[in-house]
């Protein structure tokens, strides 16, 4: 049988775009309703401290500076590993080695310091490691091929090992400069000065993730990989350089504990990996909906540590915040999906 | 007897009549073929029949039971004895035979939930023995040929029936070799001697010539012509299709261009890697080239080699006089080669990433300066590329996944027309893309092949090749074996010389 057409290509309509242009309702609509989105997540953290700041049972307390720097202070270090766990997981790759790398950075650059290592060398020390913990992780992922999960799972415990070999399990104190212990413990426009520098690397991933190619490929790699690699975007390598700033980032915080705590406690490090992980799952239900991204992050950390903090000031018994988290995590999680979902399929 | 009775079908998609009053009756144990061009309403009807679209209105009549055509359901059809085995097998490769066909109906097992696998193949012997299928129940499904396993998708769907019922295949034969067909067409025969009947659509005129009664032809939502067993010739059928021929000439003689002169602008020599060993074509810029190919020729994997998603073994590739090594998709990219996989949801779309992203990905450096991306030109240009290619959006900001399948293909159309390829290569560029979004599709390829490009189409559907290239090369087992000429170009041409037949009577 021979060609029959049933359509002819001359029938396109060269004017028929302007049929779906959107009626301004629409577009109105959807857009209050994505701003109720993004900003649920903020708006119920503010409640919550609305609420703790009245209710008798804290109001003495929750609203008072010392706690307010406590509050914030204490999320800092967790801030900056959770930003390094979200660049990774953005592509879709799970890094669990960020505790034990903001351990280890901690307990290099302490040693380092407690040799007269000069500080700014120390410092480099604790990030290199970083670097170069990442780069190892890059390569048994994306080169020798095992699942990330796995290799950055073994290489925590790996890590775990080394910071034990090398402290015998004992904190590394002394000898930290003072200049550390002040920028660790002090406050700047009554903020503690770990919170700016949060900002600072807030703002460049912000600016990585959402004003350089790179995060697009990021997103466009966790969204559909097969489909990344075949509009020219080199997946291992923008994996590869995910795995390293995450290792960067979490030595990062692990130095911003040192300078809190004045000291590197071997037994601190694993204890980051889960709430950082956490709050970069769930960044992806607020300010940015169904995506996971750095405003989000910070939120989901106010948010936990909000509800930690008031929670603790009413002197609920300590395994209340293990139900609170657990349940947090969980739902704020089924929300992103939930919005994930909707926003993807009409 | 009459066991299937068609009155009065209608069936309309948003205002466009696909069926208009279709009447249809197959006997009791005969092959009854339905044929047609595509558009006709075939598949419209089969899913009326099967009531996973149900007509508008109209009566259909099983096994003397009338169901009025709007109330039709899965289950009625079920329950009325129809059956159905489409085109893509649902084989379970990696299951065993008696696995696969117990997933149709359920399994033997005991009070404890154990599977009783002794009992499980004695049932599965017994039931590849009534209907006579060549396999054994403990082989993977996998392992057999492609007629065995559409004979096994069968025995799954009549298995339960008690009484004759009516079976329905839905272009069983468009992925098989030529000898495979025999086998299933005696199948067939051999099926309609229990009893049973069948409808078997199919565009293929030869095996209505040797299998079926009856054949109904079908044209713009009508049945044309009522043709019988004395009557079935090659000859007949292929007039009565194609219908008043000069009118479909018209249509295609417009769409399709002569040959440009000049130089050619992509030199394929000797390309081999995958399934291809070793392709060796030109092509001219300004023209759209069919790629013509059975399934597993290397039609698709030529494409990928093209494009470096396929590492190639051997071969030289010349872009414009410039030798192009397909090291990857980025060195394809930057020799101005385009790719627009088959699989849009799993190969192309971004379905959680805005429409304006989705846009972009293949151009993300072109926005970036001095150290940021240019959101605002970045959007602006992404409106005027939602305008351009007529995709039909809320906003460029929507999410890629709330398109519908046509005007996504339009959005990977234009995140790579942007780029001003050399090369376009499409693998079935309107698979699971409505009729009209398939016209614009191909207009836009069209438009851009006058701009100087050079098009390379991959599609299995033969007819609208046939209407829409310029001239076609035939993929065989991993060769550019055949080459069908701008005046030749016609379906039947292109299926003959896919399967190697160099000229069929007719």
């Amino acid at each position: 049988m021979t060609t029959h057409a049933t359509t002819e290509p001359e029938a396109v309509e060269p004017t028929s775009a302007l049929a779906s242009a959107p009626t301004v309702t629409a577009r109105a609509e959807r857009r209050w309703s994505s701003y109720v989105e993004a900003l649920a997540l903020p708006a119920v953290t503010v409640v919550i401290a609305a609420f703790f700041s009245l209710w008798p049972e804290t109001s003495d307390y929750f609203l008072t500076s010392a706690n307010l720097t406590v509050l914030l202070g204490s999320q800092t270090v967790v801030a900056v590993i959770a930003l390094g766990a979200l660049v990774p997981l953005i592509a879709g790759q799970w890094d669990l080695s960020v505790g034990a790398v903001a351990a280890l950075a901690a307990v290099l650059t302490a040693q380092a310091l407690a040799d007269g290592v000069a500080l700014a060398l120390a410092l480099a020390l604790g990030i290199g490691a970083g670097v170069l913990i990442g780069v190892v992780n890059a390569f048994i992922t994306t080169r020798v091929g095992v699942n990330a999960v796995i290799t950055t799972l073994g290489m925590a415990t790996i890590l775990d090992g080394v910071i034990n070999q090398r402290t015998g399990g004992i904190a590394v104190f002394g000898d930290i400069p003072l200049a550390v212990v002040e920028f660790g413990t002090g406050t700047f426009l009554g903020l503690p000065r770990t919170v700016y520098a949060v900002a600072v690397v807030a703002l460049l991933v912000y600016y990585l993730l959402d004003h350089t190619p790179y995060g697009r490929y990021l997103y466009a790699l966790g969204v559909n990989p097969s489909a990344a690699a075949l509009v020219g975007i080199r997946v291992r390598l923008v994996l590869s350089v995910s795995f390293v700033l995450a290792g960067a980032l979490a030595a990062t915080g692990g130095l911003l504990q040192l300078a809190r705590a004045g000291g590197a406690d071997p037994n601190v490090g694993a204890g980051f990996a889960l709430p950082a992980l956490a709050a970069a799952f769930l960044s992806a239900a607020s300010i940015r909906p169904g995506r996971y991204n750095v405003g989000g992050t910070l939120v989901a950390i106010l948010f936990l540590a909000v509800l930690n903090n008031g929670l603790n000031l009413a002197g609920t018994p300590p395994y209340t915040s293990s139900y609170v988290n657990g349940a947090a995590l969980i739902l704020g999680v089924a929300l992103a999906a939930w919005l994930g979902r909707r926003n993807s399929s009409a | 007897m009459t066991v299937l009775a068609v009155r009065g079908l209608t069936k309309h998609f948003a205002g466009v009549p696909a069926l208009r009053g279709v009447d249809l009756d197959v006997e009791e144990g005969s092959v009854h073929a339905l044929l047609g061009g595509n558009g006709c309403g075939k598949s419209t009807l089969i899913k009326a029949l099967a009531g996973v679209g149900p007509g508008d209105d109209g009566e259909i009549a099983v096994a003397g039971q009338l169901h009025a055509a709007p109330a039709m359901t899965p289950r009625h059809a079920r329950e009325a004895g129809l059956r159905f085995v489409h085109q893509q097998l649902s084989i379970f490769p990696d299951l065993s035979v008696a696995e696969n066909l117990a997933i149709g109906h359920g399994w033997e097992a005991g009070r404890t939930g154990r599977i009783h696998w002794r009992s499980q193949n004695r049932r599965a012997r017994d039931l590849l023995d009534r209907f006579g299928v060549p396999v054994y129940p403990r082989q993977l499904a996998g392992a057999s040929s492609v007629a065995t396993q559409t004979m096994i998708c069968i025995a799954r769907a009549m298995q339960d029936l008690e009484q004759a019922g009516v079976l329905v295949l839905d272009e069983p034969t468009s992925s098989f070799p030529p000898a495979q067909v025999d086998q299933l067409l005696a199948f067939v025969r051999e099926f309609v001697g229990h009893g049973h009947s069948v409808v078997y659509v199919t565009h293929r005129l030869d095996e209505v010539v040797r299998v079926a009664d009856r054949a109904t032809i079908m044209r713009d939502g009508l049945v044309d012509v009522h043709v019988e067993r004395d009557e079935l010739t090659h000859d007949r059928l292929s007039r009565a299709i194609i219908g008043p021929a000069v009118r479909s000439a018209g249509t295609s003689v417009s769409a399709r261009r002569e040959p440009p002169a000049g130089p050619a602008s992509v030199v394929v020599d000797g390309l081999a890697g995958g399934p291809v060993v070793g392709a060796s074509f030109a092509l001219r810029p300004g023209e759209i080239v069919g790629l013509a190919g059975l399934l597993g020729s290397g039609r698709s994997s030529l494409l990928k080699l093209l494009f470096g998603a396929l590492p190639a073994t051997a071969g030289t590739v010349e872009i414009d006089g410039r030798p192009f090594r397909p090291a990857g998709p980025g060195a394809a990219m930057r020799a101005g080669v385009a790719y627009i996989p088959e699989d849009r949801q799993a190969d192309a779309a971004f379905a959680s990433l805005s429409v304006g992203e989705n846009l972009s990905l293949a151009t993300s450096g072109e926005y970036f300066r001095r150290g940021r991306i240019r959101h605002r030109a970045e959007a602006a240009a992404a409106r005027r590329l939602v305008g351009d290619y007529h995709v039909k959006t809320t906003s460029t900001r929507a999410a890629m996944g709330t398109l519908s399948g046509g005007n996504q293909q339009k959005v990977v159309l234009a995140r790579w027309l942007r780029r001003d390829p050399r090369l376009l290569l499409l693998d079935e560029p309107s698979q699971g893309v409505d009729v009209g979004a398939r016209a614009e599709i191909w207009h836009l390829v069209r438009h851009a092949v006058d701009q100087g490009a050079t098009a390379l189409v991959a599609t299995s559907d033969l007819d609208e090749l046939a209407t829409f290239c310029d001239r076609a090369l035939v993929i065989r087992s991993g060769r550019i074996a055949d080459e069908v000429a701008p005046a030749d170009m016609s379906e039947h041409t292109l299926q003959s010389r896919a399967f190697g037949i160099d000229q069929e009577a007719s």
